[in-house]
């Protein structure tokens, strides 16, 4: 595991990535062409229909999550109220929604959450941001730890290689969701006195922590195969010469190079993530009351199925559009990057 | 070839060591005493104590470790019975022999795996073989968006629809349930219907895909191309040469897929109420019962390696350029 | 008995039934009825459970067991089960799932006789009737049966008697009920050690604590009267184990049979196989019958799915019935809307009460205790756990199965508002000052809890306090709560009666004297006139003024203390196929009666 002080240093270039990619790769391809890379990339973007809509869509869910304690203001309800318990007939003698549709009415937009009652509209919203931010964070974790790895086995080559090849390989043997779910227990439990409350950040950063640390094996081993082939090209021989030492070779020469592949990969990384940040509570290890959750959503749901099924309908029809956005977005974004690949 | 098993088969040995090890401390950095839960009624000090005895957890962790890994190889005594030889221990929560337990749910899981990776291989390299064979058409564009939006739909969603629709509203299936196939054939393959359905319409999107695309690529070699002008027709040249070249990729990503389709496999038995690894290993982590977890992560883990290097060898026998060394 | 054996929680969530029809018809009152809405089971029902037992002669122990009308001989009955059953050993026999299981494979010393009008009779089973007491109940006499014997066709003796009961002291015994050791040999664990290796090493406990005069009888001496002792040797954990074929740790896995029925065959976790057992007879067995030839228990099939295949009532699901399952919470809706099904249903109260303790060391305050009690939202907490056919608002700490159950006992009000009474609660909070005072709650971590624990958050904040929440591990919740030092405020546990008597409610778990880690006293309570009124009523051998003193020691401990805070009453409803006769709801099971079960066709 990357100590946080290595993962703190090599997230500054990712603060201000776009910057120094138009500096660097301007320098380089300057004479060549009057564009950046990443000009041409938005070029490229912007004639891609599909790959804009997706991102709207993204950026819809991404807005969402962010203004949801906004929207639920302007809404009038939280996802913390028992409405249904506080009221008589929002809820039938079977604990369950009394309207048709799940209950959805002009005030509950999305219907009542069975048994406790509560909104389901601010659920999933708040379910959502819950959800979202998490996978940032852990995609982020992937993404930092993964470029470390793949470009320091990359770029030092022989023993540190070897044995970082040989890291990603075990990680690789494990059967990650199992380990997932095995894990988390642990690290609860590993940082909270057991008369405390388990605080949601601490919760969160254990999600964080278990899904980042068994997700960066891919992307390590692309970036290894990208900066063995990135190693050998001239700027960074006369990078060599001139005596920069290793880190800043990693920092000013490679790692400019490869945003394109990183941002890729983060991309499509990044619903992954938010599926397996939500198969952990589908699981019943990941969040727990009251933090809504959208992973724990599905596992509820499938048990109203039967008396209620529009209440998985929601939480399942967004995840469905979130994941789909998703996917088209980063084959847009591939395809931008590299004209060539894909289709 | 045989160098080639060997060198693998002492690779992946050393992978179940580490993993055992690491999943071993992990859990004892648990601040909670595992005894607690065979302690039973009126868990006094004293009742924990025999339970810590019982269970050798009186003594320093890594001579447990030790015994649990001679027990794998030689077996042990355990709490007044033997152990026999791949011990792997027995579980604090119930006092039952772990490798029977594991042995007991697995057919459970491999049914689930085994049938929903032939259903999801069949649909998805059909399809995709077709949409490459029509590249552009309706049919390819079809085939191509029709597998993203499946694709991008979950077990635990898809599931539970599934069986409102097929099962409680209509009565056109059967509810899912497992009976072993040596028992009975029909209702094996009745009660795991649903299961492979769901599950190969969340893998299909992506062989489907990868289908497409290798094929594409295939048709474009300088071979096929070749057969093709020399008047083979093209159904031909497809199924003889292309055909054979596409499935290298796919093998690979069929290999690394095994361990997504064990945590598919959790899911799917949560999902459908199945009693199979996947729902032991939630179980048993939950109740933090050490052995029982501990067992599903080796088998598992032994299991997805043994998969690997069954396929790696895979490669020798589609594609003669590669050499196992 | 504690609602989850320690070792099984994550089988049983009691779970039952969704809705609550006794909330709405609160509105309606009788015009619901017209409506048809079927009814559950009231308090005037419990009433008949909760007479003090008789204590049956030699005629009413001597078989066979009265007809039941329009019994029929034959056939296979299929069993669905939750979970698999955690034990087979009788003497590690303690929750619900083995008791039933036991009512058909093992016979004691005693037995429970029930008859049309639900009530209990300990009768003799294994002995000539339920016992003779002398030298005021500090020494009991059974005499055995003629004709009793194992499945291996081995007679019965006294000294298999004394075995059955000395192997209870061996130290792999940890599961079972320990009520016989400790008034024969000494409190807590203690008793182990006066014989450490349970007999197995040829060494027996003195005839002055066990004697075994001749072949046929066994005689109990006790330091102090046990007027119970009748009724503890109905449970499991006393039946007989042979000698011969005693495996001691391996008999769990599989143990041999006294009763009408014996294993055939047993695949844990999946299925188990019952036989009529040859060797019973029944002119020895004054109450249970042998009318199918087996039983095909399905084990690990959920409340769900056992309710809807046994709805649909197809093929074999026809001879298919439900131990300790319970209609699911998703399918009462189908069920009660169902006429034709609601006549293949019992309902009955469980012997649980779920209260949410008090840590008594940490809540000094009588008046926070009190604002708790008043604010808690019953009737919110029993409709997630599975509504009207699953629970119903608790009044007190004992449950309405119980002698000396008081429907009229409320000192919370919680009848008139079974949501809470919150600015009752208020006023208390305010007055002890305790506004803002930070509350652990811990809750274990299952869904329903879970659930819960967002209702019981809600109202701690709304009256005025500041709840901190924990979630525990329900495999180990018991253990955990048990602790003296457990660090939290608030904890809902459940315990039931293991016999019908507030002895085995009110001692486990409101007498301070046994408080120790581990010890079933959750709220720590240690009261000295508490403790003295538990001493003095256990020494009460006439059932009449000993229900009398234990009604007076609930309603002091309830009103005085408040150790805890009444939350809910559970019960029970089940469904079985339309081809299984019999039926009757068992008031020492607390399911349905599977000693008189029988095939129609």
């Amino acid at each position: 595991m990357t100590s946080p002080v290595q993962t703190e240093d090599t997230s500054v270039p990712g603060g201000n990535g776009p910057d120094a990619l138009t500096k660097d790769g301007a320098q380089e391809t300057k004479t060549q062409e009057g564009l950046s890379p990443g000009q041409l990339m938005w070029r490229r973007f912007r004639r891609d229909r599909t790959g804009i809509i997706s991102a709207c869509v993204v950026i819809f869910f991404f807005a969402i999550a962010l203004l949801a304690p906004l929207i639920s203001k302007v809404y009038g309800k939280d996802p913390y109220t028992l409405y249904g318990q506080n009221s008589l007939d929002l809820l039938n003698e079977f604990n369950m929604p009394a309207g048709s549709f799940g209950g959805a009415s002009g005030s509950y937009w999305f219907g009542i959450e069975p048994n406790l009652g509560r909104d389901v509209f601010t659920q999933l919203l708040y379910g959502m941001r819950t959800s979202i931010f998490t996978a940032l964070g852990a995609t982020v974790l992937i993404v930092v730890v993964g470029v470390l790895i793949g470009l320091v086995g990359g770029y030092f080559g022989g023993t540190i290689d070897y044995w970082l090849g040989r890291f990603t390989d075990l990680m690789l043997g494990f059967p990650s969701q199992l380990f997932m779910i095995a894990s988390m227990p642990v690290i609860t439990a590993a940082f909270v006195a057991p008369d405390e409350n388990t605080p949601t950040w601490l919760r969160a950063g254990a999600i964080i922590a278990v899904v980042g640390g068994l997700g960066w094996m891919g992307i390590a081993r692309l970036m290894r195969a990208a900066t063995l082939t990135m190693r050998e090209r001239e700027f960074v021989e006369a990078a060599k010469i001139s005596g920069a030492s290793p880190w800043r070779i990693i920092r000013k020469e490679l790692l400019p190079n490869l945003w394109s592949p990183i941002l890729v990969q983060a991309t499509l990384q990044l619903p992954n993530t938010v599926l397996n940040v939500a198969f952990l509570s589908f699981v019943g290890v990941g969040f727990v009351e009251p933090t809504p959750d959208w992973g724990r959503m599905f596992a509820n749901g499938a048990d109203y199925i039967q008396l209620d099924p529009w209440y998985m309908l929601y939480p399942g029809v967004a995840m469905v559009i979130f994941v789909v956005a998703f996917n088209l977005l980063g084959d847009s974004v591939r395809d931008a990057f590299d004209p060539k690949s894909g289709r | 070839m045989l160098q080639f098993l060997i060198r693998r088969t002492f690779g992946a040995f050393l992978i179940l060591v580490l993993i055992s090890a690491i999943t071993y401390f992990m859990f004892f950095a648990i601040p909670q005493d595992p005894a607690l839960l065979a302690c039973g009624k009126n868990c006094t000090p004293d009742a924990l104590a025999v339970v810590h005895k019982n269970l050798g957890l009186d003594q320093p962790v890594p001579v447990q470790y030790w015994h649990y890994v001679v027990g794998i190889v030689m077996g042990r005594d355990i709490q007044g019975g033997h152990c026999a030889a791949p011990c792997l221990g027995v579980s604090f929560a119930n006092g039952r022999n772990v490798w029977s337990t594991i042995l007991d749910r697995f057919p459970l899981t491999l049914s689930l795996m085994v049938g929903g990776a032939i259903v999801f291989l069949i649909v998805g390299l059909g399809a995709g073989m077709l949409a490459a064979y029509k590249k552009g058409s309706l049919t390819d564009k079809i085939f191509s968006g029709g597998s993203l939006v499946l694709s991008s739909l979950q077990i635990y969603f898809l599931g539970p629809l599934v069986v409102l629709a097929l099962v409680i509203s209509t009565g056109w299936l059967e509810m899912p349930s497992y009976t072993p196939i040596s028992e009975n054939p029909v209702a094996w393959f009745s009660g795991l219907v649903i299961p492979w359905a769901v599950m190969a319409t969340i893998f299909t999107a992506q062989y489907t895909r990868m289908s497409r695309s290798s094929m594409i690529e295939q048709l474009q070699e300088e071979h096929v191309r070749a057969a093709r002008a020399k008047g083979m027709s093209a159904p031909y040249v497809f199924f003889r040469y292309a055909w054979r070249g596409s499935l290298i990729p796919i093998v690979t990503i069929l290999g690394i897929d095994i361990g997504a389709l064990l945590g598919g496999g959790i899911v799917t038995e949560i999902t459908f109420n199945l009693a199979g690894i996947g729902r032991l290993a939630r179980d048993s982590v939950i109740q933090k019962d050490l052995p029982m977890t501990l067992g599903v992560m080796l088998f598992s883990s032994a299991f997805i390696l043994l998969c690997n290097i069954v396929v790696d060898a895979c490669y020798a026998f589609i594609d003669p350029r590669v050499r196992l060394s | 008995m504690r609602i989850f054996g320690s070792r099984r929680t994550q089988a049983a969530v009691i779970a039952v039934a969704a809705g609550s029809l006794a909330l709405t018809a609160c509105g309606g009152g009788s015009g619901n009825s017209s409506k048809g809405q079927p009814k559950t089971k009231t308090q005037q029902d419990a009433k008949k459970m909760s007479e003090p037992v008789k204590f049956g002669d030699a005629a009413a122990s001597t078989g066979p067991a009265p007809a039941v009308p329009g019994a029929h001989s034959g056939g296979t009955m299929q069993v669905y089960q939750k979970s698999d059953f955690s034990h087979l050993d009788p003497g590690q026999t303690y929750v619900s799932d083995g008791k039933v299981l036991d009512d058909l494979l093992q016979r004691g010393l005693t037995q429970y006789a029930q008859d049309a009008n639900g009530n209990l009779t300990v009768v003799g089973d294994l002995a000539t009737d339920s016992g003779k007491e002398s030298d005021g109940g500090k020494t009991w006499t059974y005499t055995l049966k003629d004709g009793i014997k194992d499945q291996n066709g081995n007679a019965i003796t006294s000294a298999v008697i004394r075995h059955s009961i000395e192997r209870l002291y061996a130290s792999f015994e940890t599961d079972g009920p320990t009520y016989v050791q400790q008034w024969l040999s000494g409190a807590g664990s203690s008793y182990r050690k006066a014989l450490p290796k349970g007999g197995y090493d040829g060494k027996h406990l003195p005839d002055s604590v066990l004697a075994t005069p001749d072949a046929k009888t066994v005689v109990f001496h006790f330091k102090t009267p046990e007027p119970d002792l009748p009724q503890a040797l109905t449970m499991p954990g006393y039946s007989a184990v042979p000698i011969k074929g005693d495996t001691k740790q391996k008999y769990d896995q599989m143990p041999l049979s006294t009763g009408p029925y014996k294993i055939a065959d047993f695949k844990p976790g999946k299925s188990m196989t019952l036989v009529k057992n040859p060797q019973w007879d029944p002119k020895t067995d004054s109450v249970r019958h042998q009318y199918v030839d087996g039983f095909d228990i399905n084990l690990n099939v959920q409340n769900e799915d056992q309710t809807k295949a046994i709805l649909a009532d197809r093929g074999n699901d026809k001879n298919a019935m439900m131990w300790t399952g319970a209609v699911a919470t998703t399918e009462v809706p189908t069920v009660t809307a169902n006429k034709a099904a609601m006549k293949r249903t019992i309902q009955g109260y469980q012997p649980y009460v779920w209260q949410m303790n008090f840590n008594m060391n940490r809540i000094k305050d009588k008046r926070i205790r009190d604002a708790i009690a008043y604010a808690m939202p019953s009737a919110q907490m029993y409709k997630l756990d599975g509504g009207a056919f699953g629970g119903e608002v608790a009044t007190g700490l004992l449950a309405p199965t119980l002698p000396g159950f008081d429907p009229n006992f409320d000192p919370f009000g919680k009848k008139k508002m079974p949501n809470g009474n919150i600015p009752k609660a208020k006023k208390l909070i305010k007055e002890a000052g305790a506004e803002g005072k930070k509350v652990v709650y811990a809750y274990a971590n299952t869904q329903i809890r879970q659930q819960q624990s967002v209702v019981i958050t809600n109202m701690l904040k709304k009256i005025g306090l500041d709840p901190v929440t924990k979630e525990v591990d329900n495999a180990t919740w018991y253990e955990q709560m048990g602790k003296i030092k457990n660090g939290m405020d608030l904890y809902m546990t459940g315990w039931g009666q293991d016999w019908p008597s507030a002895s085995t409610v009110i001692p486990p778990s409101y007498d301070g004297t046994n408080l120790q880690d581990g010890s079933s006293d959750y709220s720590h309570i240690n009261d000295p006139k508490v403790n003295a009124d538990i001493a003095k009523a256990e020494k009460i051998t006439d059932p009449a003024k000993a229900k009398a003193a234990w009604t007076a020691i609930h309603e002091d401990i309830v009103k005085r203390i408040n150790p805890a805070a009444p939350v809910y009453f559970t019960k029970t409803f089940q469904i079985f196929g339309s081809n299984v006769g019999g039926l009757r709801y068992s008031n020492d099971l607390n399911e349905v009666d599977v000693k008189q079960v029988f095939l129609k066709k």
